[in-house]
Order: structure tokens, then sequence, then C-alpha cells
């Protein structure tokens, strides 16, 4: 049995899987939450449990639309990482951004400037 | 209300061009279903990608306004606040000028006008560039507390709008006004 926490896309929450064992990482969907610190607290809980044993992590977000408390959410889930990264910890993050999509562009683009410890990158991926 | 009343709100509703009406009470669940609702009816008749997903993100942000603000029923129905629900009217409508209007309307009591004409003119008359800046501001910020976080939206929704946003209160009865607000795209 792999060592998962995993959560099933809904109409407005993303596919959360999180994989103790690999180190990795993955949401993908929409996100536009009733409560979105409390759904982005539920994911915070698991990874510093991740943090305990492990140094590595490496992220794949791919978001297709968050609403504005969704991205204060993830700002500061991308804050506990940068603290992680800071304290030694190996942290890959790929942001797959709609290339169409200027507005998460320019936020994953602001966090490009803020983030310096986590090894972060902006991809484009073609809209269908 | 009669017939004749009824029939009135149809000529008043631009024919053929609304894509979506909503009036009643708001709530996460209806936020859900109207939301799907309005992706499938964008998707089908809106072209431009680009286009679908701002006029989705506005919605959503007004939608969440309208739950999160819209405590006051027409008649000063209070509701309780942890119903998640408020009352509000909504309507996104294509215009004969190529836009897409957005435009959201709910009951604020008058004393809480003076705290949303501060709030809107912190996003109101700003370059694009200028909300860029605010909203990362915002989001950087803890939530304001009686905001619930509203502020973020209201910027949100001005910075996505692809004209300046428009709103109106106008005095519903002595402790009630109506507040609107227009967003474009």
């Amino acid at each position: 049995m792999s060592n998962e926490f995993i959560l099933v896309a809904t109409s407005r929450t993303p596919e959360v899987k999180l994989n103790f064992d690999t180190g990795t990482l993955l949401l993908s969907g929409e996100c536009y939450p009733e409560d979105a610190s409390q759904f982005f607290n539920a994911l915070n809980i698991e990874l510093e449990k991740h943090f305990i044993n492990a140094k590595k992590l490496s992220a794949n977000i791919q978001l297709i639309y968050f609403n504005s408390s969704s991205a204060r959410a993830l700002m500061e889930l991308m804050d506990g990482l940068e603290e992680k990264a800071k304290a030694g910890s190996d942290i890959s993050v790929i942001w797959s951004c709609d290339e169409d999509d200027d507005v998460t562009q320019e936020f994953v683009q602001d966090l490009l400037s803020d983030y310096t410890a986590i090894k972060l990158k902006m991809e484009l991926i073609k809209s269908d | 209300m009669n017939f004749s009343q009824f029939d009135q709100i149809r000529h008043l509703l631009p024919d053929d061009r609304f894509m979506l009406c909503y009036s009643g009470y708001v709530s996460e669940d209806l936020l859900d279903a109207i939301g799907l609702t309005l992706k499938v009816r964008l998707n089908e008749h809106v072209e431009d990608r680009k286009k679908v997903r701002q006029i989705f993100s506005i919605f959503v942000e007004l939608m969440q306004n309208l739950i999160r603000y819209g405590l006051e029923g027409p008649k000063g129905v209070t509701i309780k606040d942890d119903d998640h629900s408020g009352f509000g009217l909504v309507m996104v409508v294509e215009e004969t000028d190529g836009y897409v209007s957005l435009i959201s309307g709910n009951y604020i009591k008058s004393e809480a006008v003076a705290a949303m004409q501060a709030r809107l003119s912190r996003v109101q008359g700003k370059t694009n560039e200028e909300l860029r800046t605010l909203l990362k501001e915002q989001i950087r910020k803890p939530t304001e507390e009686t905001s619930k976080g509203a502020s973020l939206g209201l910027t949100e929704i001005a910075r996505r709008s692809a004209k300046p946003i428009e709103t109106c209160f106008v005095q519903s009865d002595e402790n009630h006004h109506f507040f609107m607000m227009k967003a474009f795209v």
C-alpha cells in the first residue's frame, strides 16, 4: 500500500495527491472552495507530516482556475514551502498556466521574484 | 405579483442577449449550480477562451461577494451569519457594443455605505498595473476581520474587468441601500 494523502476533485476543488514515499504533490483542477483557508489547511497539515521525515518535495500545480481567496491560500502554502527550503529541504514546484491566462501568469511571475529557495518554474500549456 | 407584472420583467430583460439572470437568496451551493450552468452556456456561445475565463472569474467573485455581504433581504430581513447565504441579484448580459457585462446588486445597511465606498475608492480609477500591485499587496495581507476577504475580491474584479468597474448606491428604505456593481469583459 502506498502512503498517500488524496482528495478527489469536485466541481470547485482540485484533485490533491500527496505521495509521502515519492515526495510528490499534485494539485489539479478548479479551485474556488467555499472556505479556501480551510481547504488548504488540510493539505498544510499533511505537508507538515511529510517534512517530519522527508527533506524533498516536487510539486506540480495545474490549476485551471483559482479564485482570489485561493490565491491567498496558495501564497501561504508557498510561504511554508519556502521556509522548508531555506531550512535545507529540496523543493521544486512546476506551476502550469494556460498560455492565454495572463492574470495567472502574472501571479506566478510575482511568485518567481518572491521565492528564492524553492526551485520554481512556470510552464505554459496550450489551451484546448 | 400578477402575470402582467411578471411579463414586464420579461420585457426588461434584453432579448436573447442575457446569458444569465438570477434573483433571490444566494448560497455556496447555488454558486456551484449557477456557475456550472454559466460555464456550459459560455462554452457554447463564446469562442474566445480567454473571455470565458474572465467572465467566469468575475462571476465567482461577484457571487461570493453577494454571499458574504448580502446579508439583508429586500425587506431588511436579516439572515443568520452562519447560513452563508444572502440576498442578491446577478445578471450576465451580452451588450450590443461587444462587451459582456456582469452586474450584481445587493442590499446593505445604509450605515455601511461609507465603508463600502472607501473600499471601492481603493480600486476605482486605478490603472491595470496599479491594480496588479494592489492585488499582490492584498493577497499578502491577512484577511480584514470585517470584510471576510471581500476587499481582495473587489480588486480581483476590477483587475479582470476590461473597462473600469461602475458602481451605484440607491436608497431603498430608511435603513437600507441597494448597492450595484458592473464589470465588463
